[in-house]
């Protein structure tokens, strides 16, 4: 024990694998498998419970008045969204009907791209793949022709790649090593898959941020046996050395800084290349790819075998897709896997909603009166956050288990309208609407800072607040005064963005989390025998969300304890997970 | 007393439905038997904790030796002239109107959902036959069921845990009770049988808690369940004695899993355990925290209650862990995860909520060894390896034993590795009034559904039934739930009224 300790200081050139976890693409099966797992457990109820909490009718008596399911008040997108009330789950992988509610996006859903501007492009909203603030910037003025014009080889001879300068590969690389410092659990799946390559033969295709920790993502993949071809999913968010490096090293990479939306999907189509190379996976990032090879090559979508979907986004493109019967291939939903939506919202937000208002506004928390609006994963991280600095912290809910979850947890539950004369500082994390309007506004006082760390740039009512008698004054970068004709004056943060987004960073273990999902879900779609996974969208196994989670226990120098048999078999679970049911609540 | 209630559900391992192996097979074998005389183990079979009237600061007032002739063989009229009950004394019934009435204050949720709902009368037409521990608190659910319109017949689930006064008092009031502390195996069926069976009366919703009557009226009187509505069922092992039936296709009604609804389940588990962690610890040893070195086993529900408590008491927290994701979140919320034999010989305090069997403890050197969840007695500590002929043992007070090293060495075991939190506190009325309010509404639930919603199958409780629970209970906190505007719940897609949450939501 000792000695695995020592070593795990180290580097991840000498982590021990943790041996106790097999090879994911071959153990899981076991694990996985719906009837394999009936026969071999000692759990004969598990997998009828599976159903019933689909059963369960969401139905109401009279009395509550209640709705008749979560669904059927989708009200813009009502006649699409009942059809699939009906649906029920299947096999190891859950399915999930979607639950987050679109907003701007849902409406160039279905259309052709259009001119809409760089909004439309710039989609992809899940969290952690969003380098919004990054340290590491390469910045594009040093040439001004387009990329495309030019003719660039690597030091191979190589040209089937478009980036704004091979030159800068070596920049690249470097930054590519200080990621691969920082994402310990890919290398060591590099190591432990290595010799194996899981991957052996596929040809992926991949459209995300392309950043530093993409390529050690990319450069993963690659070793596992995989070939890449990879393109931008943002026409700003791209690091020109990274790309340039990736180039260099032999991957297809089509992407710069501040493409055009012409560019944007030149190089997408560029990156799918149908006549010489036939991809059979798909990693999408927000569905771009996914709808330009659906429109364009539908042929392609026959060799393929499965798409991995890490955008909030893109997943509800794949669920119209399958709702519409139009999806032909299996896609996996890493988005929502446990792990990384606790370390999307709960751990990432804890962190980030001290950094982004420090940086902004130098606020002091402690004694300070908060209001936070929401209970979710979001407002309990920034509940903890706050209490730890000794703020005086309120919460607003809705759903009454969660208010009765923060009672417990010693937040008093209010009506903003309560507090609101009396709070230094508003926080809202609802993904609702106008949860702070004008009337909330007016009756701050002076010098309270108004900030969102919900999921849309809607909470905060700004229209109101942009009106003739109300002055606004930048005092820095993301901080505006909105000054009030009486002299009031209200600091609102990043005009209502997301903060965690518009003011700080997402810490690298977040990026890792995410990249190692993806990772593994390309693995388990690619190895699944014929039939696991049919046309629809499923969520990442428990047992590969267990995986991502175990490479990453060495970050902390955790020692996992291992059950002996006798345990195992008390329990009547796998020595090597999967531990939890699906429906567990962590 | 302490001997009956050793069971619990492990929290780390059955938060969503029945996952739990009844690996001592003690109950598997028993399950499809028709009940022998096993003896009394099998009437202690319920093992739902927040039902476990364990260590109820309101004991009985009368012991039970008062009087030696059986219940059974006394004719006994209530005020009203009926003599449609069997309790232990009917005179006692003012003292256990006066329990009620405490118990009355404490479950503020269960009184408002009777004044929501009395002009409705929900239950009305409802005849409820119950078999659940017979407490005050029970009293009070059993109450709010008639109030909303329902006929009770109610008895015991456990031979011991019956406040007499309360079954006196809900006697008097009308409700047919058959159950007094201290039964024998055969009074115990022959007051579930006295319940059920009855002229002129039949069931149409059961509210069990053990499964024992779900059992019987399933071997002897199989016609009932024609006309059965629906069986709430609150226990684990209940739960799983119906996926048993459901799963042989022999469930011919609908049952509802009250066990494993997301409130009662996080009150059962987290909020329960963190405080009764502490309670239990002073209690019986009245250590001081601060600075002391503590390893948890397990990181599950009951395990992060016990480590919040223990970490805000300024103790050194670490964690042992097999489910890498909950190993995860303990690094994220600053423990450091171990493995016990690393760090076993400078711990104070060591404390096992894995419900697994566990390290040998033969490594311990001097620390309390507390167990706080666990699905069977002693199996989280290695017991039997504790009786070995050179250890010493010593009970220093009540639950609280030295086990004593040839070199003098000494360990203080508690409780005798049954469970701290079931064994040395309480259990509060806040969560009991989860419980009844559960149970309450979804007997609500299963009789007003319309034909068709609830197919031979076991459910479990509907995400908005949930929600009113922890809204019934709201104001007891004075929190002031904020109302969605029709515009903003439009946005989201959602009722104003809810459910909030899809049924998945972690």
């Amino acid at each position: 024990m000792a000695e695995e300790k020592d070593q795990t200081g180290s580097s991840w050139d000498d982590l021990p694998l943790p041996d106790k976890y097999p090879e994911p693409h071959k153990e899981n099966r076991v694990g996985l498998n719906g009837e394999a797992e009936e026969g071999a457990s000692a759990n004969p109820v598990e997998e009828s419970t599976k159903d019933q909490s689909v059963k369960c009718s969401p139905n109401l008596l009279q009395m509550l008045k209640a709705a008749k399911s979560w669904r059927t008040a989708q009200g813009r997108d009502r006649e699409e969204v009942s059809e699939s009330e009906t649906e029920e789950t299947v096999a190891e992988a859950r399915k999930t009907d979607m639950q987050i509610q679109f907003t701007d996006q849902k409406k160039d859903f279905n259309k052709r791209l259009t001119k809409t501007g760089r909004r439309s492009l710039s989609r992809s909203i899940s969290q952690s793949s969003t380098d919004s603030y990054s340290s590491v910037c390469s910045d594009s003025s040093e040439d001004e022709s387009s990329p495309r014009d030019k003719l660039q080889k690597n030091s191979k001879g190589l040209s089937d790649f478009c980036v704004k300068n091979i030159k800068q590969a070596e920049f690249g690389r470097r930054e590519i090593e200080i990621a691969q410092q920082e994402m310990p659990a890919l290398m060591v799946l590099r190591k432990r898959a290595g010799g194996e390559k899981p991957l052996a033969g596929a040809k992926v295709l991949g459209c995300t941020h392309i950043t530093a920790q993409t390529a050690v993502l990319i450069e993963t993949l690659s070793v596992l046996g995989a070939q890449c071809r990879w393109a931008a999913c943002n026409i700003f968010s791209t690091q020109n050395a990274v790309a340039a490096a990736l180039a260099e090293q032999g991957t297809s990479v089509f992407a710069w800084r501040g493409e055009s939306e012409d560019d944007f999907w030149w190089c997408i189509d560029q990156c799918v290349g149908a006549e010489i190379w036939q991809p059979n996976m798909i990693l999408d990032d927000g569905g771009d790819l996914t709808h330009w090879i659906y429109k364009k090559h539908p042929s392609l979508f026959k060799k393929l075998k499965g798409i991995v979907e890490e955008s909030v986004t893109g997943i509800y493109r794949l669920y119209q897709l399958s709702k519409a019967g139009k999806l032909c291939v299996p896609a996996m939903n890493v988005n929502d896997s446990v792990t990384k939506q606790k370390f999307d919202n709960l751990y990432c937000c804890k962190e980030s909603i001290v950094d982004g208002l420090k940086r902004t506004t130098d606020v002091m928390f402690g004694g300070k009166q908060v209001v936070v609006c929401g209970y979710g994963e979001v407002g309990k991280g920034c509940c903890a956050a706050l209490k730890a600095l000794g703020a005086v912290v309120y919460v607003t809910e809705v759903d009454p288990i969660c208010a009765l979850q923060a009672c417990m947890d010693g937040f008093r539950v209010i009506k903003l309208s309560e507090v609101i004369r009396q709070v230094d500082l508003v926080i809202t994390c609802t993904g609702n609407k106008n949860v702070v309007g004008r009337e909330h506004l007016d009756r701050m006082k002076n010098g309270c800072i108004v900030c969102n760390m919900g999921h849309s740039s809607t909470e905060i009512e700004l229209a109101s607040l942009r009106t003739a008698e109300l002055r606004w004054e930048r005092v820095r970068p993301h901080v505006d005064h909105v000054i009030w004709p009486d002299g009031k004056r209200i600091v609102l943060l990043a005009e209502g963005r997301l903060l965690n987004l518009s003011c700080s960073t997402v810490p690298s273990l977040v990026l890792s989390i995410t990249a190692t999902t993806q990772a593994l879900a390309l693995i388990e779609l690619y190895s699944a025998p014929e039939g696991r996974y049919k046309q629809d969208v499923y969520l990442l196994p428990k047992k590969m969300d267990e995986f991502v989670a175990s490479l990453h226990l060495p970050t902390f120098d955790a020692h996992l304890t291992e059950l002996s048999d006798e345990q195992a078999k008390y329990l009547g679970i796998s020595k090597h997970g999967p531990f939890k049911p699906n429906y567990y609540r962590y | 007393l302490t001997n009956v209630f050793f069971c619990k559900c492990c929290a780390p391992f059955c938060s969503g439905s029945l996952q739990i192996q009844f690996a001592n097979t003690e109950d598997k074998q028993e399950f499809s038997k028709f009940p022998t005389k096993a003896g009394r183990r099998s009437l202690s079979r319920s093992i739902s904790q927040s039902s476990t009237d364990s260590y109820s600061s309101a004991a009985s007032y009368t012991d039970s030796s008062d009087d030696e002739t059986s219940p059974r063989d006394k004719a006994q009229v209530n005020t009203h002239g009926s003599s449609d009950f069997c309790v232990k004394n009917i005179k006692q019934a003012e003292f256990g109107r006066r329990e009620i009435e405490i118990a009355e204050q404490d479950m503020s949720a269960l009184i408002s959902l009777r004044k929501r709902a009395q002009g409705e009368k929900p239950l009305a037409g409802a005849k409820i036959v119950g078999c659940t521990h017979i407490t005050a608190q029970t009293a009070v659910l059993i109450e709010t069921l008639v109030a909303l319109g329902a006929q009770c017949r109610w008895t015991a689930c456990n031979i011991y845990s019956t406040q007499n006064e309360v079954a006196a008092a809900l006697a008097e009031t009308g409700v047919p009770v058959f159950a007094w502390k201290g039964e024998s195996e055969d009074d115990f069926w022959w007051c579930i049988d006295r319940c059920v069976n009855t002229e002129g009366w039949q069931a149409n919703m059961i509210l069990d808690d053990g499964g024992d009557l779900t059992h019987w009226v399933y071997k002897k009187y199989p016609s009932v369940f024609k006309k059965v509505r629906g069986i709430v069922e609150e226990s684990v092992t209940g739960v799983h004695r119906l996926y048993q039936l459901s799963k042989a296709g022999k469930l011919c009604v609908p049952a509802m899993n009250v066990n494993d609804s997301v409130t009662k389940q996080k009150f059962d588990n987290l909020y329960c355990c963190r405080e009764s962690i502490l309670d239990g610890l002073k209690r019986t040893t009245d250590i001081m925290f601060g600075g002391k070195q503590v390893v948890v086993c397990g990181y599950g529900e009951v395990g992060k209650g016990c480590c919040t408590a223990l970490k805000a008491l300024g103790a050194i927290v670490c964690i042992t862990e097999i489910d890498p994701i909950c190993a995860l979140q303990a690094c994220m919320d600053g423990f450091r995860v171990v493995k016990l034999s690393e760090v076993i010989r400078q711990m104070d305090v060591v404390i096992t909520c894995t419900g697994t069997v566990p390290h040998a403890v033969t490594f311990i050197t001097s620390a309390l060894i507390i167990t706080v969840s666990s699905k069977h007695i002693r199996t989280s500590i290695k017991y039997a390896s504790l009786r070995s002929p050179e250890l010493t043992w010593e009970r220093v007070r009540s639950q609280v034993d030295h086990i004593i090293w040839p070199d003098g060495k000494r360990v203080v075991l508690l409780a005798e590795g049954r469970l701290l939190n079931l064994s040395c506190s309480t259990v509060p009325t806040f969560v009991l009034s989860i419980t009844a309010t559960t149970q309450a509404l979804a007997l609500i639930e299963l009789f007003n559904a319309p034909e068709g919603r609830y197919k031979q199958d076991v459910y479990l409780l509907p995400k908005k039934m949930d929600e009113y629970v922890a809204s019934l209970h709201l104001p007891n906190f004075d929190a002031h739930l904020t109302e969605l505007s029709d515009e903003q719940a439009k946005y989201m897609g959602l009722n104003k009224n809810g459910p909030f949450k899809p049924n998945y939501y972690r």
